[in-house]
């Protein structure tokens, strides 16, 4: 690498770029965002409907006392009640007064008939802060404190009580964006514009956003019972869109001059010149790194500045970079795969879709377990609220992506050569191609198993996020995934090395190899002893997750040593197994590799059931 | 016959088979990312004994009557607060309400205290609020009618509680336009794509070499695009009746997404004729049409609102002037765009 080379090749590509992406595109892109903000301001101001709007129609006379809270709902039509619209099925609900006249039966007139009750709650709640006698209005406070059960206590969010007048003027419904900008008194508790559980205040930005002042200020620790917000990950997920759609345009151009310089030969240029191609390829993604990350760092300071948000500063930012390089790197990866633009376009939506799933599944769990810390995204949402972080948790959540982002560009690098870039080769052949460029002997075997292990690690991670939710199933099911993963990881370049010839095909070769894979996968995955400083076995599923990576506490040296070798020999067994069968063909590789996943499960299940009881 | 090309080196190239699983996979997550938050919500999806709330204080029995009243939850009553406490440690009790009367700061009547403690960081955290909060708006009501004589209106009795499908909402106004609008907007982008590309590689070239003129490429690109999205759009509405989702009005939400990937597909069209270039086409696509969805939340209904309302069969007669107005909209951009093509230079690009 050098660095004056690096630079100047990123200023080439700024300035290209200055010319493909000209002052008319500009222009109109600024117009475009100046719209966006125009629309988003016109929507909060009131001059939008809810997406649920008309969904339902209630027959109501306009002398009942629901007529009021019916006709203030935009998700109600208000119809004279009529029997024969009920029976035809154009009325969902018919009141007499306030007496219900049909029975709910279908699933449609049940969901009206629960919306139509919170929407009479929050009514009630509207009618009772313009009473003159707050006491008899509101005549219950309640302050709300978590304590951790079972001895330690532990006061998340102390009590300073307002007089219950304050807080009261959201209503459980988001549509009611108003409210949220005419009270804003700088004291308010807020909070009380979130999410209600049936979904209905809508996905359109512009009412997400009028809710974010009140949630990002800190859930009402006290205040009416209807302040009280349940830790709702509302603003993990505003917050995980509002960082992660800049980067699909960062992706989408980076990914197209990536693209570019394949077609027509036209990156033969760079590759000749007396430039590393890791220099090129490290030339060409920094202006758009630093590009993703001025953007997040403007949405971060505009946040603060705007006063959305309690903290945020460096660390936000510094813990979006792995993202952001996670969705260049996948990208570049996907460029060097993809042969048209087509396949770049669904390459590009993969990529965001399988990233925003693994920044954004576990982020949603910021308030709850520590499973949230496997995205970098609770680091920011914490760091945002003003929490601390400590130096375990910031590290624990960004190496993994970190690293996976590097291996990526490895990956891709081993396909930036004349070979690959120009020709149309088929998708399978490239995969081996990317992997057996880095083999150089039979060393690279422990190497590359070492490499792919942070693909491992967020592959499991995420498997881990996705299925912990399902309770006790989930233990066998993440086991499968663990399995599937790390026997695939430890045995494909092992393949690719037979299969592009780098391995002799000798029954010696394929058992060292094989042997070596295992021991390098093993001497890895040792590090994923960062998993115990931030006690994520804790949870049965994470330390079902990687039981051969940490060794219980408590037991006698000898059975410690013995649990520290016995992974060992397994992973060299399962990888031989794999190695042996890798060096014959396709079909004979695949059934080598489920053979050892056979045995890899069997050790990890009764590894698993013997600690558990 | 372009049309007919342009499919089958889709088919062929198996992206589409990716396309599908992409969407299917979006699907996917997001109802996975509804029925997890609901299931931490919803009481009926934990344990059936429900949870235990202790109460104590001077005002029990009110916190008891209001645990009582509500479903999902069973009162436990403590003496003391240090009972309480005792039992919310040991597990025995799920959460603790204490109350008591206090005086108003301007001492015009008495107020109830109430403070509620809930676990921390377990799973059930959001649920056990979420049923703190129940109780606690029960106990407000029977409060508030209490004290009717000093307000100047009754509060309104609710209507019955539903059990409703926590995910019914969910499922039309949010799912099923998201399932419908993928389609047309990767038509779109995937027009744009097919168009620089021609226009990058000088392939376009090849082509003028046939007896087509450069109508007819665009033509057939674009129908094939515009095809492509109601297909597609079938397939999920199929999938959701299989599902056991059923969806009102099938033909006309169809005719409104071919509408919807019309317009979409001949705005990529002509920003790839204009721009030539994919990186700026591709960048001004996505965001235009990002600003345009957002900015149609000023029509009276959102696309959105419109499927929603459709799906459910609550359509009005708004909302069919909605359809014919995009499918209007549809045919005279159409129609615009030919007449732009034809004007067109092919040497030029």
């Amino acid at each position: 690498m050098n660095l004056r080379k690096l630079l100047r090749i990123a200023r080439w590509e700024v300035t290209k770029n200055a010319g493909g992406v000209d002052k008319r595109t500009i222009a109109i892109m600024g117009l475009a965002v100046v719209a966006m903000v125009a629309v988003a301001a016109v929507a909060v101001a009131g001059g939008a409907s809810g997406l649920d709007s008309g969904l339902y129609r209630v027959g109501i006379e306009e002398s009942s006392p629901y007529y009021a809270p019916a006709a203030d709902d935009p998700a109600f039509l208000v119809r004279e009640p009529s029997t024969l619209a009920v029976a035809r099925g154009n009325q969902e609900l018919r009141f007499e007064g306030t007496e219900l006249r049909n029975r709910p039966v279908t699933q449609k007139e049940k969901a009206a008939l629960g919306e139509f009750r919170s929407s009479v709650d929050s009514y009630n709640s509207r009618q009772m802060a313009s009473e003159d006698n707050q006491t008899a209005a509101y005549p219950v406070a309640v302050s709300l404190v978590y304590l951790e059960q079972r001895g330690v206590t532990d006061t998340v969010q102390t009590s300073d009580r307002q007089s219950s007048s304050d807080g009261s003027s959201g209503s459980a419904s988001g549509d009611g964006s108003t409210d949220g900008s005419g009270s804003n008194g700088s004291d308010r508790t807020g909070g009380s514009t979130g999410a209600t559980p049936t979904g209905s205040d809508g996905g359109t930005a512009s009412g997400g956003l009028s809710g974010l002042g009140a949630g990002l200020t800190g859930g009402a620790a006290s205040g009416t019972p209807s302040d009280i917000q349940p830790p709702f990950p509302f603003e993990s997920l505003v917050l995980a869109f509002l960082f992660i759609v800049p980067m699909n345009f960062v992706i989408q151009a980076y990914g197209s001059t990536m693209l570019s310089e394949r077609l027509n030969r036209r990156g033969e240029l760079l590759l000749v010149s007396p430039v590393s191609r890791f220099d090129i390829i490290a030339g060409k993604t920094v202006p758009y790194l630093l590009g993703a990350m001025g953007v997040i760092t403007a949405i971060t300071l505009g946040l603060r500045l705007s006063g959305l948000t309690a903290g945020g500063g460096p660390v936000a930012i510094l813990a979006v970079m792995p993202l952001a390089l996670l969705f260049l790197s996948a990208t570049f990866c996907g460029a060097m795969f993809a042969r048209s633009f087509k396949e770049l376009t669904f390459v590009t939506v993969t990529v965001t879709v399988s990233l925003t799933s693994y920044a954004f599944v576990p982020a949603i769990f910021t308030d709850v377990t520590p499973i949230a810390l496997i995205s970098p995204l609770t680091i920011v949402v914490r760091d945002l609220q003003g929490q601390a972080i400590s130096l375990t948790d910031f590290a624990f959540s960004t190496t993994p992506p970190t690293l996976t982002a590097l291996v990526l560009f490895g990956l891709g690098a081993g396909l930036y050569r004349e070979e690959d870039m120009f020709t149309q080769r088929a998708l399978p052949l490239k995969m081996l191609d990317a992997l057996s460029g880095r083999i150089k002997s039979k060393w690279s075997a422990l190497k590359l198993s070492a490499l792919l292990l942070p693909f491992v690690f967020v592959a499991e991670l995420a498997a881990v996020a996705l299925l912990f939710a399902l309770g006790e199933v989930s233990i066998p099911l993440v086991l499968v995934a663990v399995v599937v993963i790390e026997e695939i990881a430890k045995s494909i370049h092992l393949y690719a090395g037979f299969a592009s010839g780098r391995y002799r095909r000798s029954l010696r070769a394929a058992v060292a190899v094989g042997a070596l894979s295992g021991l390098g996968f093993f001497l890895a995955e040792k590090f994923v002893a960062i998993i115990q400083l931030v006690q994520l076995d804790d949870i049965n599923t994470g330390e079902a997750a990687f039981i051969t990576g940490t060794p219980p506490d408590g037991v006698s040296p000898l059975l410690v040593t013995l649990l520290l070798l016995a992974p060992l020999a397994l992973h060299a067994v399962t990888a031989m197994v794999s190695s042996l069968g890798a060096r014959r063909n396709r079909r004979s590789y695949a059934v080598a590799v489920l053979l050892a996943m056979g045995i890899h499960f069997a050790y990890n299940y009764t590894v698993v059931v013997t600690l558990v009881q | 016959m372009i049309a007919r090309r342009d499919l089958s080196s889709l088919s062929r190239e198996k992206t589409i088979v990716l396309a599908l699983v992409i969407q299917l996979f979006v699907a996917a997550f997001s109802s996975f990312l509804v029925v997890g938050l609901t299931s931490l919500y919803d009481p009926s999806s934990v344990e059936s004994d429900g949870i235990a709330i202790g109460v104590t204080g001077d005002a029990s029995q009110a916190l008891f009557e209001a645990v009582a009243e509500t479903e999902g939850v069973r009162p436990v009553a403590f003496d003391s607060p240090s009972d309480a406490r005792r039992a919310f440690d040991a597990g025995r009790v799920n959460a603790v309400l204490t109350g008591q009367y206090a005086a108003t700061p301007n001492g015009d009547g008495k107020i109830l205290q109430v403070t509620a403690t809930a676990p921390e960081g377990s799973i059930r955290t959001t649920l056990v609020v979420v049923q703190l909060r129940t109780v606690l708006k029960t106990l407000e009501r029977n409060e508030r009618f209490e004290r009717a004589n000093s307000l100047e209106r009754v509060p309104l009795t609710l209507p019955p509680e539903a059990d409703a499908s926590p995910y019914f909402s969910f499922t039309y106004t949010v799912l099923i336009p998201l399932l419908l609008f993928l389609p047309p907007f990767i038509s779109g982008s995937v027009a744009v794509d097919t168009v620089t590309e021609e226009i990058e590689r000088g392939t376009l070239e090849l082509l003028r070499v046939a007896p087509v003129s450069l109508l007819d490429i665009v033509d057939g690109k674009s129908l094939a695009m515009v095809a492509l999205a109601p297909a597609q759009a079938a397939l999920w509405l199929l999938l959701l009746s299989l599902n056991g989702i059923s969806v009102a009005n099938p033909l006309a939400l169809l005719v409104f997404v071919s509408a919807m990937a019309a317009i979409v597909v001949v705005f990529g069209v002509v920003l790839g004729l204009q721009m030539g270039r994919r990186r700026p086409a591709q960048l001004l696509y996505s965001v235009l049409t990002l600003v345009v969805f957002g900015a149609a939340i000023l029509l009276p209904e959102h696309p959105a609102t419109t499927t929603a309302k459709l799906a459910v069969d609550s359509p009005t007669l708004l909302t069919y002037g909605h359809v014919g107005g995009y499918v209007a909209l549809a045919v005279a951009l159409f129609a615009i765009t030919r007449r732009y093509v034809d004007r067109i230079e092919p040497e030029s690009l």
